[in-house]
Order: structure tokens, then C-alpha cells, then sequence
């Protein structure tokens, strides 16, 4: 019995941080229509910087739950700073060319950014698993679960709950709404599309940088895990809709619990699994489950 | 005068819309622009909020040069106020929040929201009992409502409506001219596109004709019915 509940709290493990991931894919793609491939990298940024501080500084210098606060925050804020530059600079110019220019540029800051990681920080994996392993485990049953996936699980509902009253609830939040759905009459209507494009473009990476902070105590983090985080989180949109946050969230689940299954009974085939369903949702309802 | 647009060129790709136009509006002035379909009243409209660039020419408002501003600054520091052809009602967003909007949204010293809750429901007081539906759920003439009423909540100088009374029943018609009316007494000057001659020599305190993206008769609205051909034009046939 205790290795199903184990198997749920890793399915809710895993939709935490695809959650994540995803949601910040779609604030990005639902205000400005771009689909960001740079977007697992920025994950992976917030996962090489959290890691380098760590290891940098010790986390000796973090006490308490500081451990836990002002690493990731440090990723997030470099990952913020990052998108910062990199919305007015390499995108903006790309707004009024076609889409494919719009995907080629993010594709390439997706390749720059590897290269970076590679330069920066070496070919081998950054690994310090203090914080997870501090933490310690509960029982469930006869078997140990790390406290540590409590943490990352309760982050995804948390932050699933803070985007739902920031864009339901604020004004802020409403006026970001209207510009996803009609651009031209926001502007009308005044509101500075620019800004508010550089606004959501920091949100949605800081969103992914989030992820990578806490995920990295737990993995590492390593060369290429941004492209296979990218790819995970497409199953989702996929799944969900495209700029859908339900979507977003509802596809996190469906796709946490196929990969736990996946992994559990068909190891081989798991991530065909998740492409099989995806071509599935696909064929009855293209729009994804929440997609308009 | 409040608006002046002198001599714009407007291109969309390579199709030139408007050819050397040049309008006006005085405060408290209620203006109509009129013409058969794909005249031009659109593309004049959208170059007056910005969201159409004029290749070349001005536009003055309250004496400053416009021209280069972008829509958004049009709409929260300059006053203008618009209310598109098919409404574009925010479809997720309920009633109150696409209203709620302009208020947020708009620079100049602010109205309370419930001050302006209570100007908008004294104009459109049909607008109370749909106030927390989504704009998706609202019928065209209730959508056009919500659009004037947005528009209005950013407290400009000037409104432009475009095509405000299209599509809507005859009783409803004069529903919405008296509502025009009571816009006005709020010293809020207007421009209202229209392709009905009737409707618009109606409403309209003054009239341009426009056909072919240049204007081809200003004055008396009366006045036009005199002129077999230019009515011809303006009607299309
Ligand atoms: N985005 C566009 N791309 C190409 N041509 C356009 C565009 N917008 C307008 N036009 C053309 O410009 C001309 C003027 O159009 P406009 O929409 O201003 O006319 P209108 O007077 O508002 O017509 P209607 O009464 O049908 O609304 C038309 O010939 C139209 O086809
Ligand atoms: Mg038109």
C-alpha cells in the first residue's frame, strides 16, 4: 500500500515542477504569442546559479531556513536579470517578422545559453545535495520518503495559487488577461504593450528559474537537462493548451502520474507513453483539454 | 480646436487608405464621418487613436502634435476614447472588469470607481443587471454598450465610435443617439463613424463625407440631401 502513496507524492513531485515550467511557457506565449525554446535553459540557469552559490559561498552561510530562501532566490533574480536583457534586445526586434524568426531567435539563445553553461561552470554536473538531504525523511509505511519533495510539491500548489489571484484577482492580473486577448484593443484602451511584454517575458522566466533552484539540491545540475525539461513541458502545453494555465496545471498532473506510472511498470517505454498521449489529445482535440 | 488632422497619408502595405485627409473637432462638438463600405471611416478613426501610422501629414490635439504619440499614451494622457466597430469586448473579462479598465488604466486625475459607475449606469442603465457577466455572454447590442462605456471610463476628451449604431434594431437606435446625446452633456466631444446617411445626418452636429480614403464634402449634415451625387457616392450606388 505505502509504495502507491510513494508513487502519487512522485507523481505530484514531478507535475509540481512541469507545472512550473509550463506555466511560465504560457504567460510568455499568451501575451506575446511566442513560443519560448530558451525557455528549459532558463530553468537550467536558475539550477547552475543556485548551485554555483551554494558551492561558491558553502551552504554553511545560510542558516536556517535561509538555506532554503536565498540560494533560489538568487537563481530567480539572475534568471529575471537575464530575461531583462534578453526580451528588449533579442526579441523586440523580432515582433513584426514573421513567427519563424521569432522561434529561430529563441532556438538560438537556447544554444547560447548551453554554450555559457559549458563555459561557466564546466562539463561536469553541480551537485550539492546539503539542503535535500538536511531535511530528512518520513515514514510512510515501512518505507522513507524525503521531507524535501514536500517542499518542491507544496511550491507548485503554492505558485499555481499566486498566479491564479495575480491573474484573476488584480488589476494587474486583468489587464494582462485583456492584452492576451486582443492586443491592439489593450493598447486602445492604454495599455503599453511593450513594457507589458518585457514584464511577462521576466515573470514567466522567472517562473522556470524558480523550478531549476529547487530542483537542482535534489538532481544536479547538468548540460542538456534544460532541452529535456523543454521537451517535457511541450507534452503539457500540448495536453493542456496552448496558453491555458488550468491547462497548465491539469496536464502537469496528467503527465506527472503517466511518467510515474511509466516509470514504475513500463520503464523502457516511458516516455513514449507521454508522447502516445499527447498524440492522442492531439487527434481528438487539437486545441488541447483547456486550449481555445 | 480639440482635434485637427491635417493632410494624412495613410498606407496598409502597399494600398494607400487615406489620401491627404484633413478633419476637425471643436469641444463639445459632435462630428459624424460618413461613407459606403471600405470608404475609409476605419482607417481615419484608427489614425486618429494611433494604432494606424500616417506616413505623412499631422494630427493636433488641444494644440499639441500627436502624431508620433503611440495609442496607449493616446488613450490615457491625450483623452481619446475608442469604441472599435465590432465592439472587441474583452470576452473572459466580466462586464465590470472591462470597464474597470479605462479607470485603472487612465492618467489624468481620477474618478472614483463608483463615481464613475454611476455616470456609466446614468448613461447605460441596462448595463447594472449584466454587470458580472463575461463580455463572451453578452448579445451585440449589449456588447456595443459595454464598448462606449469603456471607452468613456478612461474620461476623454473625445470619444470615437466607430459604426456605434450598426447592426442595432430601429427602437434601439434612438436608445443609443440619446444616449450619445447625454455623452455630450458631459462635454465630451465625438466622432461617430457611420455608413448610414440618414442615421448620421441625425446625430451629427457637423458632416464629412468620405469616399475612396478622401474626404469629399464637409458642412451641414441637412445640406447633403440636396446633392443627388455626392448622396449617390455615399450610399454606394
Ligand atoms: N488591414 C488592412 N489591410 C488591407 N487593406 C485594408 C486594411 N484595412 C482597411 N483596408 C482597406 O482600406 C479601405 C478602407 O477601409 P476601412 O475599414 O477604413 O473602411 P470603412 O469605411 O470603415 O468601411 P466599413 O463601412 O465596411 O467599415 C478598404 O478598401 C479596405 O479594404
Ligand atoms: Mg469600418
Amino acid at each position: 500500500m505505502s509504495i502507491y502513496i510513494i508513487f502519487a507524492l512522485n507523481a505530484l513531485l514531478f507535475a509540481s515542477v512541469l507545472f512550473l515550467l509550463t506555466a511560465g511557457l504560457n504567460i510568455i506565449y499568451g501575451v506575446m504569442r511566442i513560443i519560448n525554446l530558451a525557455h528549459g535553459n532558463l530553468y537550467a540557469l536558475g539550477a547552475y546559479v543556485t548551485a554555483w552559490v551554494l558551492l561558491t559561498v558553502g551552504y554553511q552561510a545560510f542558516p536556517g531556513p535561509l538555506l532554503y530562501i536565498v540560494p533560489p532566490i538568487i537563481g530567480v533574480l539572475v534568471v529575471g536579470l537575464g530575461a531583462l536583457i534578453m526580451e528588449p534586445t533579442l526579441l523586440r526586434p523580432m515582433y513584426k517578422r514573421i513567427e519563424e524568426f521569432q522561434l529561430l531567435i529563441t532556438f538560438g539563445v537556447l544554444l547560447i545559453l548551453e554554450d555559457l553553461f559549458l563555459l561557466i561552470f564546466g562539463p561536469y554536473p553541480l551537485s550539492v545535495r546539503e539542503p535535500y538531504t538536511f531535511l530528512g525523511v518520513s515514514k510512510i509505511g515501512d518505507l522513507s520518503y524525503p521531507n524535501y519533495n514536500f517542499l518542491v510539491i507544496a511550491l507548485g500548489f503554492i505558485v499555481a495559487f499566486a498566479l491564479w489571484f495575480l491573474l484573476y484577482k488584480t488589476k494587474f492580473g486583468i489587464i494582462l488577461r485583456a492584452t492576451s486577448l486582443d492586443r491592439e484593443m489593450a493598447a486602445a484602451m492604454g495599455v503599453n504593450v511593450k513594457s507589458l511584454f518585457t514584464v511577462s517575458f521576466v515573470i514567466g522566466a522567472m517562473i522556470a528559474g524558480l523550478a531549476g533552484g529547487f530542483i537542482v539540491t535534489k538532481d544536479t545540475a547538468v548540460l542538456g537537462m534544460g532541452i529535456e525539461a523543454l521537451v517535457l513541458a511541450f507534452v503539457v502545453m500540448v495536453i493542456g493548451g496552448l496558453g491555458s494555465m488550468k491547462g497548465a496545471f491539469v496536464g502537469a498532473l496528467i503527465v506527472g502520474a503517466l511518467r510515474q506510472i511509466g516509470t514504475a511498470y513500463f520503464p523502457e517505454i516511458e516516455l513514449a507513453i507521454l508522447w502516445l498521449i499527447a498524440a492522442v489529445v492531439l487527434t481528438i482535440k487539437p486545441q488541447g483539454l483547456f486550449g481555445r | 480646436m480639440l482635434l485637427e488632422v491635417n493632410n494624412i497619408d495613410v498606407n496598409i502595405g502597399a494600398v494607400q487608405v487615406l489620401r491627404d485627409l484633413s478633419m476637425n473637432i471643436d469641444k463639445d462638438e459632435t462630428v459624424v464621418l460618413v461613407g459606403r463600405n471600405g470608404a475609409g471611416k476605419t482607417s481615419t478613426i484608427k489614425s486618429i487613436i494611433g494604432l494606424y501610422p500616417v506616413k505623412s501629414g499631422k494630427i493636433t490635439f488641444d494644440g499639441k502634435d500627436i502624431t508620433g504619440l503611440p495609442p496607449h499614451v493616446r488613450a490615457t494622457r491625450t483623452g481619446i476614447g475608442y469604441s472599435p466597430e465590432d465592439s472587441r469586448v474583452f470576452p473572459d473579462l466580466t462586464v465590470e472588469e472591462n470597464i474597470k479598465l479605462g479607470i485603472w488604466l487612465s492618467k489624468h486625475e481620477k474618478m472614483s470607481e463608483k463615481d464613475m459607475e454611476e455616470t456609466i449606469f446614468n448613461i447605460f442603465p441596462e448595463l447594472k443587471r449584466i454587470w458580472n457577466r463575461r463580455g463572451l455572454y453578452c448579445s451585440g447590442g449589449e456588447k456595443k454598450m459595454v464598448s462606449i462605456a469603456r471607452a468613456l471610463s478612461l474620461r476623454p476628451k473625445l470619444l470615437l465610435l466607430d459604426e456605434a449604431f450598426e447592426g442595432l434594431a430601429p427602437v434601439v437606435v434612438e436608445r443609443f443617439i440619446k444616449a450619445v446625446n447625454q455623452i455630450k452633456q458631459l462635454g465630451i466631444s465625438i466622432l461617430i463613424a457611420e455608413s448610414n446617411v440618414n442615421i448620421a445626418a441625425k446625430v451629427g452636429e457637423r458632416l464629412y463625407a468620405i469616399d475612396r480614403g478622401e474626404i469629399i464634402y464637409a458642412g451641414d449634415p441637412m445640406k447633403i440631401f440636396q446633392d443627388q451625387t455626392l448622396l449617390n457616392t455615399i450610399r454606394g450606388y
